[in-house]
């Protein structure tokens, strides 16, 4: 992919190292830029100065999807003068509520190529630079290494763990949000980014001072399993853009000298910066929607990437250490079922088909919304989160464990088959329904049907609405 | 906003995976509660929550960041004990976009 210049020759390094970007007077705007940013310049503390630097900035979008899509459509509008954009994958229909900067014509392009194409049409001025590439700790150096700011519009544990190690290891503020369901979270990090090493003192903190540890795979969901409201993403996005344009223009990342005067300027004290949350929660008890802007801490002393003695280093994360997928993967208790405790969708629907099935109980603990959109016949749901709630309950109050199934399921001793969207929960559920002496000692079978209503979709019933 | 948490009691917000392993967004806790022990309070509610969820959520108290103090770690005078009509919450990493 060539690099798209323009008119506009990209400044040597980053701009951020250039005094021309600090004070903004590289040159002068031209009648299309005055006529293009006139709205934005007149605002108060903006400026023609503030133009100028952001015309000189280069930014770094990592995810063309939910977030990275009005992120962009703002950045791009503002006129940052150099926009890179990663992200390696395709435009998909389920994509189109949310991600706004694709279209149904786009379908099937790579996102870059689709939000590029969208964002000329919005500002055809800055140099737009496509990365149709996963971020890897093998490319990551390289890529970010060339911009001033990077916005994190991912969507998974480990690239937010990569690209906030390296955002420290090659000095880059950090603009990260994050959005699931109905709630998103908003964080600046690492600006101005401080050295490596250096704890005494007030310090701006790298996303793992926030978050030490990822959370276990099987509480993380993606949007493609919890669902995501477009306007919920969005919001966060936006909010995204404007934190990365304030900086920007405002030339916050850059430390003010000497670096000990932090309190002169408090606009600048982004060195215990705020964690906005959004909620947008009708059954919420802290509002239909609610915003929350929480102080949180400065760089941690024994933090991994950031803290005293880190042994964090480009030449290692190159050569996999640490490893990010194994560090956001973390054995768990999800052990695999033995063979004799599963049975395959296929066979499940060949012995009922044969009726060799006797009367059983089957539980469905997908969320009652995947299960309104179908499910197999003579299934009651039960939504995994219940099961777990109630096995807890259950568990500390006492009681019968034959509570935890649903009253559809009656006072039968009928053995119990469990099915969920993909074969992962059944087979906790298999477990918890054990330890709370469903099997009667092992004389009643207890089974999850492997692979879930994906496997089912696939081997059983190719009509079946698998969402 | 949140319900004001009845006398002796403090407010706790589960967001995110909080709120889906408790099936709650807010709740009142008996107060007053050294911050040390939280975690172990709410284990008792929600077994398994702690593995779960609260071992990578962020805490604050009143809307500022607060480190929980190991429970079995030495003690120390200065340590946050959790008053009645605080407001704590629970906030698990998001990840997804």
């Amino acid at each position: 992919m060539e690099e798209d210049t323009r008119d506009r020759p990209i400044p040597s390094g980053t701009a951020a190292s250039t005094p021309a970007a600090q004070n903004g007077c590289s040159r002068q705007l031209t009648d299309d830029e005055v006529d293009r940013y006139s709205r934005q310049m007149i605002v108060p503390g903006m400026g023609k100065e503030g133009q100028l630097r952001l015309i000189n900035s280069r930014v770094l979008i990592i995810g063309a999807g939910g977030l990275g899509c009005p992120a962009a459509q703002y950045i791009a509008g503002a006129g940052i003068g150099t926009v890179g954009i990663v992200d390696g994958d395709v435009v998909e229909t389920s994509n189109l509520h949310r991600q706004v900067g694709h279209a149904t014509s786009r379908i099937g392009m790579k996102k870059v190529e689709s939000l590029i194409t969208h964002l000329r049409g919005l500002n055809p001025l800055p140099s737009y630079i496509p990365y149709p590439t996963h971020l890897t700790p093998q490319n990551a150096a390289e890529i970010i290494s060339q911009y001033d700011l990077i916005m994190d519009c991912t969507d998974n544990p480990a690239t937010r763990y990569l690209i906030s190690d390296m955002c420290v290891l090659l000095g880059k503020p950090l603009v990260s949000a994050a959005s699931i369901q109905k709630s998103g979270q908003l964080i600046v990090l690492n600006c101005p980014p401080t050295p490596q090493g250096l704890v005494d003192g007030n310090y701006a903190p790298c996303y793992r001072c926030c978050f030490r540890k990822p959370p276990p795979p099987s509480s993380m969901v993606s949007c493609g399993e919890a669902g995501i409201m477009g306007p919920v993403v969005g919001m966060m996005g936006v909010a995204q853009a404007g934190e990365a344009i304030k900086i920007l223009a405002s030339a916050l990342h850059i430390p003010p000298r000497p670096l000990a005067d932090d309190d002169a300027t408090p606009e600048r004290n982004l060195r215990q910066p705020t964690l906005l949350i959004y909620t947008y929660d009708l059954e919420s008890a802290v509002g239909p929607y609610s915003f929350r802007a929480l102080r949180m801490g400065g760089r941690r002393r024994n933090c991994f990437a950031c803290g005293e003695g880190s042994t964090l280093t480009l030449e290692g994360v190159q050569a996999g250490s640490p490893n990010y997928e194994q560090f956001c993967s973390m054995p768990t208790s999800r052990a695999s079922l033995p063979q004799e405790e599963r049975i395959t969708a296929a066979a499940y629907h060949a012995a009922k088909e044969r009726g060799e099935l006797s009367e059983h109980i089957l539980l469905d603990t997908r969320e009652k919304e995947h299960f309104s959109f179908g499910s197999i016949e003579g299934a009651v749901n039960v939504p995994f989160g219940k099961v777990l709630m109630k096995a807890a309950a259950i568990m500390r109050d006492g009681g019968s464990g034959r509570d935890i199934l649903p009253v559809e399921a009656g006072d039968r001793d009928a053995p119990i088959f469990v099915v969920c969207r993909t074969g992962l929960d059944s087979q906790e559920t298999v477990e918890k329904l054990k330890e709370l002496g469903l099997d009667d000692g092992g004389k009643r079978k207890i089974v999850d049907i492997a692979g879930g209503m994906r496997a089912w979709k696939q081997d059983v019933d190719p009509s079946f609405p698998f969402i | 906003m949140a319900p004001k948490p009845p006398q002796g009691h403090f407010n706790i917000l589960y967001f995110a995976s909080a709120g889906s392993y408790t099936s709650k967004n807010v709740e009142a806790l008996p107060a007053p509660l050294p911050l040390r022990k939280l975690f172990s309070t709410l284990e008792e509610r929600y077994q398994g929550i702690r593995a779960s969820v609260l071992e990578h959520s962020m805490v604050t108290v009143n809307l500022a960041y607060a480190d929980v103090p190991d429970e079995e770690g030495p003690e120390d005078k200065d340590e946050i004990v959790i008053q009645e009509g605080d407001e704590v919450a629970i906030i698990p990493p998001v990840s997804s976009g």
